[in-house]
This record gives structure tokens, sequence and C-alpha cells, in this order.
């Protein structure tokens, strides 16, 4: 097959790429990842990058391209503007603390007891009257020393085990793990420990990874890192997902791949960077969402999406590391951990043991505001979920002007009640691009406030003349010009886009009052609201709860959990008795299935609205 | 044993609307309706009160109704081609108590009339019957939003019921309607979130919930009327609990409904098993409004004149104080 040379410009990179490959994985195999939120269907229309030259002739004035539908039949040199590609993401990257987790709640009446310990053995000698073997003179130590009974070894320990205990002349640093009160030796070093023992919390989330390495003596996150997952070049949601595994023959195989990959190169980052080998990590605690799970473990995902929605299992093996293609020591072991229902998973029974709430009596909701919208209410005595899918709009997504919160994407804006002046702010002091989550939960706070929509989210004629316009897709409201823009595009905010997002708030706000339903309490019943996913951070309560969003509280009920689902993974790395506990929490929550009845679609609708068509549910926030 | 009945203590009631103006009040009506003002369920006289009967308004069409059934259209012989005529049949013949004026030949596609034109239709039928007029146009917006507000300046003083303002489009019509101080129908599509929504909408603009009518769209017999009555009924209870922004009268496009359905239209040859067609049509429209009255229904709009005799007979028994 020929090869074509690709050019992406400005940064001059050229790749050869075969005839008919992509532009966007052109881009890709020079290192720069273009935006594919869906999934190049060429539908979303935010993969967009210029032609400037095509087999040698020059393109000066060409129009934007779809990446995703451009094919390489000739050598070309292309220029992918910033708008299109994927660059920081804020939300990722600041959520992380650095203390120790041992300071946390959880410890308060629990002995921290982690999975994976090093022990320093100095063993008997062997000699003609004692010639017990290797194994057994191990075995024997750690009954006698350490009161671990009836100990397995992992065959790459035991093939290396003869040396390495002669190598460090009987004293040696053995790596356990223990799961479920069972222990197995997966790794052997000869005399004292040089590194401490270590451990990987991973969550595995439909738009991000995040890989955190911990030091399990101390309960110290050594160091983090996040990155997209690469699934993605075949949906940006779960769903669309499924259905490439459905229609494509290695469908599930290349979406396990992906994300294998994207896990593997974040671990890599890690370890090369705190300069840690491979063998020294014993295991691994991943948590995500059903679907995400199950393409972990590369099981079929088909019938999670269709009627009765059911999902192959919601508690899963632990596996070796070799069997699923992770770059750590082949014998380490991999927990995944137990879902709740096809739409409820490992995330979010992470979350929940990481808040502390199943042990609490006080009445928590608990909200992950994001693609799949998890919701769960309860306290020590019951517990009760539900998803309300609210769409990808707070990721940017299906939005005209969306995007991550990365560099340029307007997080926050205000809109003067008289002259109409918008005032922004954008990310990293960068000119703006366009707009995310937070800066369209403002937006519609503001446009409200100052009279541009009316409550049903309709762009009123009389509200300010020169930024309400007509646009190709109805009506718009400009928030930033094209002059003062970072794409030289103007940013705005159409009346499809407004009412996406009414649809998203309504979604997560009645999947709240359909829970609270169900169990016949009121909202005031609640005692305190914590929101997780790495976007909650950036909600302003205030507004949020301005557009109906969550529940009008005082605002000293809620809290900011960031990323509870890798907190939690992090809790059961450090607490073996853990994973006992995830699993109890994954039996008790009762699932809530809101397509069944009439009561969630009745709630949705008067939802619609800003803030909801029951304006007495919002009378704190001064309707 | 002594049985105690148990009646129902409601919060809330329907509010009351006023439709039309005599001399007096600045209008040209000889009588005015009242609808709502209904603080019990449907009828349930011994537990609340009910002080206006619900109203029959008859249709008339600015335009010859081709596609009207024959049926109906044999009851206005002669009068089809004329709506003074035949808004004042409606009141002499059948005693209506007020005409609903269709706008329809402002359509682009049935007659494209200019709002002049539309307002002479109006003003003609006012000057012919001493009844209120409820007047809407002819369903396609940007015609409406011309029509309508032409009608409500022209005939202000006179207190039409306007229709229809919807989700989509409601700004037009309800400012119209507060500056040249008209009632208006506020129209939704068989959701009582939406209604509720839309209520908010238009009051918030500044109309008062005392001029705004209920149409939550209703369904024939047969085809979702079932429907139709549970948001009815839903709307009332949640009136009578207090919901002020659900507390308004309401309305129902009987006739239209009705007579959409094959059963009111189809020959006994073609369908022997279902009777003689024109009693059946009549009894469609007359069963359609007699349901929804008991799901408390305020005013009917209606076609044809033995169906409204009916009707009307059937309101003088239920607003009979029961023996309870
Ligand atoms: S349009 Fe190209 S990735 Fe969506």
């Amino acid at each position: 097959m020929d090869k074509f040379s690709v050019t992406i410009m400005p940064e001059n990179l050229t790749v050869y790429v075969p005839q008919g490959t992509n532009l966007i994985n052109a881009a890709k195999t020079a290192g720069i990842d273009i935006e594919s939120p869906c999934g190049c269907r060429g539908t979303c229309g935010k993969c967009q990058v210029k032609i400037i030259n095509l087999g040698g002739v020059d393109c000066p004035d060409s129009d934007y391209v779809l990446a995703c539908q451009t094919r390489v039949e000739k050598d070309m040199v292309i220029e992918a503007p910033q708008f299109s590609r994927l660059t920081k993401h804020k939300v990722l990257l600041s959520s992380e603390e650095k203390e120790s987790l041992l300071e946390h709640g959880y410890f308060k009446d629990v002995e921290v007891n982690p999975l994976c310990k090093k022990i320093y053995a100095e063993l008997d000698k062997p000699d003609l009257t004692d010639s017990m073997s290797d194994l057994d003179r191990v075995r024997m130590h750690l009954m006698k020393n350490c009161g671990i009974e009836d100990v397995k070894i992992s065959i790459s320990a035991l093939r290396k085990l003869s040396n390495v205990v002669r190598e460090g002349d009987f004293n040696i640093t053995l790596t356990i793990v223990t799961i479920k009160d069972s222990a197995e030796i997966i790794n052997i070093e000869a005399g004292k420990p040089d590194s401490p023992s270590l451990g990987l919390a991973v969550d595995i989330g439909t738009t991000t990874v995040v890989v955190n390495l911990i030091d399990t003596e101390n309960g110290k996150i050594i160091d983090s890192a996040g990155t997209y997952n690469k699934q993605s070049a075949y949906g940006s949601d779960v769903i669309s997902r499924i259905v490439y595994c459905d229609e494509n023959d290695n469908g599930l195989e290349l979406l396990q791949k992906a994300v294998i990959e994207t896990i593997n190169e974040l671990i890599d980052t890690v370890l090369k960077k705190n300069k840690i080998n491979k063998s020294d990590i014993p295991v691994m605690v991943c948590a995500g969402n059903t679907v995400m799970s199950h393409m972990f473990l590369n099981m079929p995902p088909t019938f999670i999406r269709l009627e009765p929605y059911v999902p192959g299992a919601s508690k899963y093996p632990v596996v070796s590391s070799k069997d699923l293609g992770i770059n750590i020591n082949p014998d380490a072991k991999v927990i995944t951990l137990p879902s709740v229902a096809s739409y409820v998973g490992g995330d979010i029974t992470s979350g929940v043991l990481s808040t502390l709430m199943s042990k609490s009596e006080l009445l928590t909701l608990f909200i992950d505001v994001g693609t799949n919208g998890e919701l769960v209410l309860g306290n020590s005595d019951w517990m009760v979920s539900c998803s309300c899918s609210a769409g990808p709009a707070f990721e940017g997504s299906g939005i005209t002007c969306g995007m991550r919160a990365m560099d340029g994407a307007i997080d926050w804006i205000e809109i003067d009640k008289e002259s109409m002046e918008v005032k922004v702010r954008a990310i990293g002091n960068k000119k703006p691009l366009g707009i995310c989550g937070s800066g369209l939960i403002y937006s519609l706070s503001e446009m409200l406030d100052s009279g541009i929509i009316d409550r049903a989210g309709n762009i009123l004629e009389n509200g300010s003349s020169i930024r309400v316009r007509m646009g190709n897709e109805g009506k718009e409201f400009v928030l930033v010009f094209a002059k003062d823009s970072g794409s030289g595009r103007d940013v705005v905010v159409t009346e499809g886009d407004i009412k996406n997002l009414i649809r998203a708030k309504g979604a997560i706000f009645a999947g709240i009052r359909t829970m609270l339903q169900q169990v016949e309490l009121d909202v005031d019943a609640i005692d305190r609201v914590y929101i997780a996913g790495g976007f909650g951070n950036y909600i302003n309560i205030t507004d949020a709860v301005n557009i109906g969003l969550f529940p009008d509280l005082p605002a000293d009920k809620y809290a900011y959990i960031g990323n509870s689902s890798v907190h939690g993974a992090m809790l059961v790395l450090l607490c073996q008795e853990a994973l006992y506990e995830i699993e109890d929490i994954s039996d008790r929550i009762t699932y809530i299935e809101l397509s069944i009845g009439n009561k969630f679609m009745d709630e949705f609708i008067s939802a619609l609205f800003i803030p909801h068509t029951n304006l007495n549910l919002f009378q704190r926030c001064g309707v | 044993m002594p049985v105690q009945t148990i009646k129902e203590r409601n919060a809330g009631k329907v509010g009351v609307v006023t439709i039309g103006a005599t001399q007096e009040q600045g209008g040209t009506r000889t009588s005015v309706v009242k609808i709502g003002g209904e603080s019990s369920l449907p009828f349930l006289h011994f537990e609340g009160e009910m002080p206006n009967k619900p109203v029959i308004a008859m249709e008339v069409v600015d335009r010859v109704p081709e596609e009207w059934n024959d049926e109906v259209k044999n009851a206005f012989t002669g009068v089809l081609d004329n709506p003074v005529a035949w808004a004042k049949k409606c009141v002499e013949g059948c005693g209506a108590d007020l005409i609903f004026l269709r706008l329809q030949s402002a359509d682009p596609e049935l007659g494209n009339k200019s709002p002049e034109d539309c307002v002479k239709t109006v003003k003609d039928v006012l000057a012919a019957v001493g009844v209120p007029l409820a007047v809407v146009g002819c369903g396609v917006d940007e015609v409406d939003n011309k029509i309508i507000p032409a009608v409500a300046e022209a005939c202000a003083g006179e207190n039409l019921l306007l229709g229809f303002a919807s989700q989509e489009n409601y700004n037009t019509i309800v400012a119209a309607c507060m500056v040249h101080k008209h009632n208006l129908i506020a129209q939704t599509p068989l959701d009582i979130n939406i209604c509720k929504q839309l209520n908010i909408l238009i009051t918030e603009m500044g109309l008062t919930a005392d001029k705004i009518v209920l149409d939550t769209n209703i369904g024939g017999l047969g085809y979702g009327i079932e429907y139709a009555y549970s948001i009815l009924e839903r709307g009332r209870l949640g009136t009578l609990q207090g919901d002020r922004m659900l507390a308004m009268p309401t309305l129902g496009t009987v006739g239209f409904e009705a007579w959409k359905a094959k059963e009111a239209n189809v020959s006994i040859e073609e369908f022997p098993g279902w009777g003689e067609q024109k009693e059946r049509g009549i009894l469609w429209e007359a069963m359609t409004a007699t349901a929804l009255l008991q799901s408390g229904l305020d005013l009917l709009v209606m076609r044809h004149p033995e169906a409204v005799k009916l009707v009307q007979k059937n309101i003088a028994d239920l607003m009979e104080p029961s023996s309870v």
C-alpha cells in the first residue's frame, strides 16, 4: 500500500501514513491528539482542521474540514487549530491532594491493613540436618514470625526464589499481597527492601483515566497521572462504545486494547518519573463504571444497553496483570471494584466507600455530575441509587461552542443587567476558545437573570440587541465576538445549547426527586450533599441551584469530594477489609430503574424549566 | 347507624375568568360569561362551591369548512359561507353561550386573508350577536402573530378570549392581551408540567391569572380521552390543594376532536355493526363532552346543535344541588 506524508502545522511535524488513513489517526501518529467526541462519525464537528497544501499545491483560502472524514490520498500539509486539540485537562489535574490518606476518616475506626506488604526476612540457613526446601523455609518463617499461614507464591517469584535467597545470603524481602485472607508472594528481592511497598489505584473514567501510585505503608500518594481514555476514539459515551463493540468484529478487542494502552502509558510515566521497577508493583485496584469494567476485563458489554439492561457480572474476579496486558509485575493482582447494576458501577461503590455514607446516620445524597449522572441516596440503614443519563453536555459535548475544562475554556461569566455587557474568564488566562461545563451553568443563570432567556430557555427578542441574533441553528447569544476570541470565531450559546443544558440539569434533578419519592422523603430530609466527579469542583453551588441543577438546600450542606472513585480505590489498597465492605455496599444499594413507570418522566418534564416548574422548591434561592 | 358524609377540605379554588364586556364595562356585549370559581371536584355541590356552570362555545369558521362531516354541515345549511349568519344561528337557534371563531382563512394555504379582513370578520360577528367571543388564529405562528394583535387592538374593550399561546410562541399574543385587556387561551400538549410552565411564563410577563384559560389539549372519545381526563383531574386536584399556577378555568375543543374520529364519520353501510352514523356522530361528540365535564372542563367548544342540546341538558342536571 502507498504511503503519503502528512505535515501538521504549526509544529511542522511530518509523518508517513498509509493511503486512506484519516487525519485524526495521522495526527495521532505524530503525537497530536485531535478531539473526536463523536467517535469519528462526522457528527460532532469538533475535529476541524485546515488543509493548506494538497499534493504539492497550496490551498490558501481553504475552509475547515472534518479530520475524521478526510482521508489521506496525497501528500498533504494541514493546520490543526487550537480549538480542535485536546490539551491539558484542568479538571483532571488539579483535584488531587497529596497528604496521607491515613488521615482519611475511614481509618478512624478501621486499622490500616494494606493489600500488599513488604516483609524483610532473615531465614535460617540450611545445612545437612535442615534440608527444608527454600519455599518451605520461607513459609515456615512467615508462619513463625508473622503469623501468616498458608502463603501461596506466584510462579515468577518461585522461579527466582533459590537464586535470590542465596544472593542475599538468606536475607530477603518478600512482597506479599493478601486478598480476602489469601496471601500470595508476588515478588522477592535479595536483602533489605530498597523501595517502599507500592500499589496502584486507577479510576477508569469514560472520558479520563487517572492512575495514582501509593506508598501503602504510609498511605501517601507518591505521584499521579491522568489522561484521556483512548476509547474516546470509538465514541464519547458508553452507549456508542457498546455499539462499536457490537458492530465491529474486533470491536471489543480494540476497546480493551485502547483502555489498557491508556493505563499502561500512565503507569509508565509515573514509574519512570519515580524510578520504580515494573516488578515492584504487586497490586492494582481499578474503579470504573460497569461498561468500563466489562471492557477492561474483555467481557462483552452488549446486553448492558438492551432491555432489561443486564450486565455480565457485577462482581469481578481478581486477575493477574499478565492476563490483561498491564505492564507491572506479571503476577500482580488486579482488582476490579464491584458494580451495582448496568449503569451504577464500581466508580460509584468506590465513591460511596470513600464518603463513609454507608456508615453514617446522616442522610446523604451523592451526585456524580457526569455523563451518566449517577446518584446515591441513603445512610447506614439503606441506600438507593439510579443513573439519570444527564448526557455529556456538562463536559461540553453536544454544545455548539462547548469544550472540556482546558486552556481557553470559559469557566465563568457575568452579564451586566443594564448594559448587557458580558465579562468572561477563560482557563489559563487565555483568549476564549469555547465554553466548559461550569461556564455553561454560569451562562444559563446569568442569561436568565438579565432577561435574555425565559424560564423555558427561549431566547427573547427583547434581550440585548447586538448580542442576540439568528444563527444557523436558530437564535443565539454571543458571549465573545470573534475579534476577542482565541479561535477567530464568535463564541455563542444557541437556543439549542440551552435546551440541551436544561435537559441535562433536568435529568439530574428529576433523578434526585424520583429517588426521594421512592423512599417518601422530602428534599429537606437530606443532611448533606456530596458532589463527586472532577468537574464538581468547578461548579458554583449558588448558580447550580439557581438553574435548578441541585436542590435548594443551605450551601453548608454541600461538599465537593473530587474524584471519589480513585479515592475509594486507594482506601481498598490500604485496607484488606475494605474489599469486603465495598462488596457489601454493592449488595446493599438498591438500584432504581428510571425507565419503569412514569414517575421519572413526569419529574423530568417538570424540571425542564429554570429552575423548576414548581417554583416553591426553590424558594431559598429567591425565585 | 348514622353515616357521616366525608367532605374534603380544600385549600384552593379555581379562579374566575370573565369573558365579554357589556356597555357599562366598555364593550358592546349584551351578556358576559363567567367561568371557574369551583372549590370542589366537579359537581360535588355538598363539598364546595360551583358558582358558575360550565358553558358551551360553538365553533364558527371564517371559510366553508369543506372537510367537516356532512351531518354537521347539514345542520348549518345556508350559513356555512357566512360567519355572521352562522354565529347568529348558533346563538339564536342553539343557545350557545359564546361563539368560538376560527380565523382559518388567514392561513396562506386557505385564503391568505389580511389582518384587516380578519378584523372585519370579527367586528361583523360582534355586531351580529350579543354573546362574548373567543377568537383564535389559523395555527400558523407567524400569521397568527399578526392577525391576533390586530383583532386585539380593533376590539379593545370587548374583553375577548384570544388564542392560542403556546410554549414556543406566547410573547406576542400575551402582550396583545395585556395592552388591549383581553383574556388568553394557554395551550399545552397534554402535559400538566408544561401547562404549569406556560402559566408561569405568561404571568411573569405581567398578564394576571384571572385572564388565562387553559387548553390542556384533549383527546376525543376512543382516541386518548383518558389522558385528557386524568390531566384535567390532576389540574383540579392541584388547584384544590393550593397550586396557584394550575388554578385557571379550562377549555376543551370537544367538537374538533370528536369529529376527527373515524367512528363519528363512517356510514352504517361500511360498518353495519356501528349503527346509524348521524346518531353515532352526535353521541361521539356529546360523550366526549360529558366525560370531560366529569373531570372539570369549564368551557366546551362544540359543533353539532344536537350534541350541544344533549350536553346543555346534562349540565343543567348536574348543576342541580345534589341530595347529599
Ligand atoms: S466530526 Fe470528526 S470526530 Fe466528530
